[in-house]
């Protein structure tokens, strides 16, 4: 340590330099008196200013708004994003029939596997019911998965319903 | 004048201990005169130590001034676990590291006047006297120069220096104004002043 500290004794030297730097004459004779009528004026005026007093409420909020006065790409970044998601939202909320065909679209299954659900699946109401009424609230997907005619009003038109009859054996 | 800032001159001006906490009690309680006391005992020595980060008298002025008020305004908070002087130093280190990141870039000198007794300082009129005839253009220029090469040092670094080559402050006490530990004072020193160094070959030649 003390070879290190013999390395830097020109360097010490040099810094003294730094002591001798001073203000102007008288600076310090009006520095106080200064300080305490801000403070007078800032009591009288009550007047904190926003950060100042969101650094003593919450100090965690002030620091974050500072990393962006120090980085201002940064805020730059976070404000084109928020506003691409603002303008997907707004995209996505006008097609809510896109987004729910897309998504029968994923769960149908293929023809090949037959049987009948899968024939149901070839004629899904749900797509049937939305191109009929033509309009289909996105915000209420329940109302949208009412069929127009009930089941059994359609019961002839599908092979696989028939009316139900009770008749006895042997009439 | 010469600012109290080396060792031997800081702890001539350090109050009685008694005395610095009477004071706080008494500003915390808003009596200002006790708080203009407490400022007229401390403003050299924050004022050297932000002048010395930022190379410039009037924003050296302006965030002494800023830190005595956010000190006065946040004197409640003060729970006394520290002395007021180290507590007030903390804040006057962080608004002037706070300052200097948002500066980077903008660094402009307003350097103060070099005072009478620099060209009597024996060690400085060593370094410079074999370098030029001219003492006082030499000294000047000795001035820029080593401000210009604490400018290159990162913040903590620069105050690492500052606090203890130029304001004389132990080890431990720089450790608690910047709240890390003595190990990290120590390397940050080392670091900084083999920096420093190769900066100024011209000036400084190792030993």
């Amino acid at each position: 340590m003390n070879e290190t500290e013999q390395n830097f004794e020109e360097l010490k030297k040099l810094l003294t330099i730094k002591r001798h730097e001073v203000p102007p004459p008288g600076y310090f004779n009006h520095f106080s008196g200064q300080v305490i009528s801000r403070i007078r004026a800032g009591e009288a005026g009550g007047s904190q200013t926003f950060m100042e007093r969101l650094q003593a409420e919450a100090p965690w909020l002030a620091n974050f708004f500072r990393v962006f006065e120090t980085r201002p790409g940064l805020i730059g970044g976070m404000a084109a994003s928020l506003c691409l998601l603002l303008v997907l939202s707004v995209i996505f909320a006008d097609r809510p029939d896109a987004a729910s065909k897309n998504l029968l679209a994923v769960s149908e299954p293929s023809p090949v596997s037959g049987g009948p659900v899968a024939a149901m699946a070839e004629t899904p109401l749900l797509a049937a019911s939305a191109d009929s009424s033509g309009i289909v609230a996105s915000t209420n997907p329940v109302t949208s998965l009412q069929p127009t005619a009930t089941l059994f009003g359609q019961a002839g038109a599908s092979p696989l319903f028939q009316p139900a009859g009770f008749m006895p054996a042997g009439h | 004048m010469s600012m109290p800032e080396t060792a031997a001159t800081s702890d001539a001006a350090t109050p009685a201990e008694p005395l610095e906490t009477d004071l706080v009690h008494k500003a915390r309680r808003g009596d200002l005169d006790a708080y203009d006391e407490l400022v007229k005992r401390y403003q050299q020595r924050i004022y050297a130590t932000i002048y010395h980060m930022t190379a410039n008298h009037e924003d050296a002025n302006d965030l002494a001034q800023d830190s005595f008020i956010k000190a006065y305004q946040a004197l409640k908070s003060f729970k006394g676990g520290s002395s007021f002087y180290t507590w007030l130093y903390r804040i006057a280190v962080n608004k002037t590291i706070n300052f200097l990141k948002q500066r980077k870039n903008k660094q402009h000198f307003s350097l103060n006047d070099l005072d009478f007794q620099t060209e009597n300082n024996p060690d400085l009129v060593a370094l410079i006297s074999h370098k030029t005839p001219l003492r006082e253009v030499g000294l000047t220029e000795l001035q820029k120069k080593l401000n210009e090469a604490l400018l290159k040092l990162s913040e903590p670094h620069r105050m690492v220096v500052v606090l203890h080559d130029v304001q004389g402050q132990s080890h431990e006490e720089i450790a608690e104004i910047m709240d890390c530990n003595i190990g990290t004072v120590r390397s940050r020193l080392f670091y900084a002043r083999q920096q420093l160094q190769g900066y100024l070959t011209e000036y400084a030649k190792p030993a």
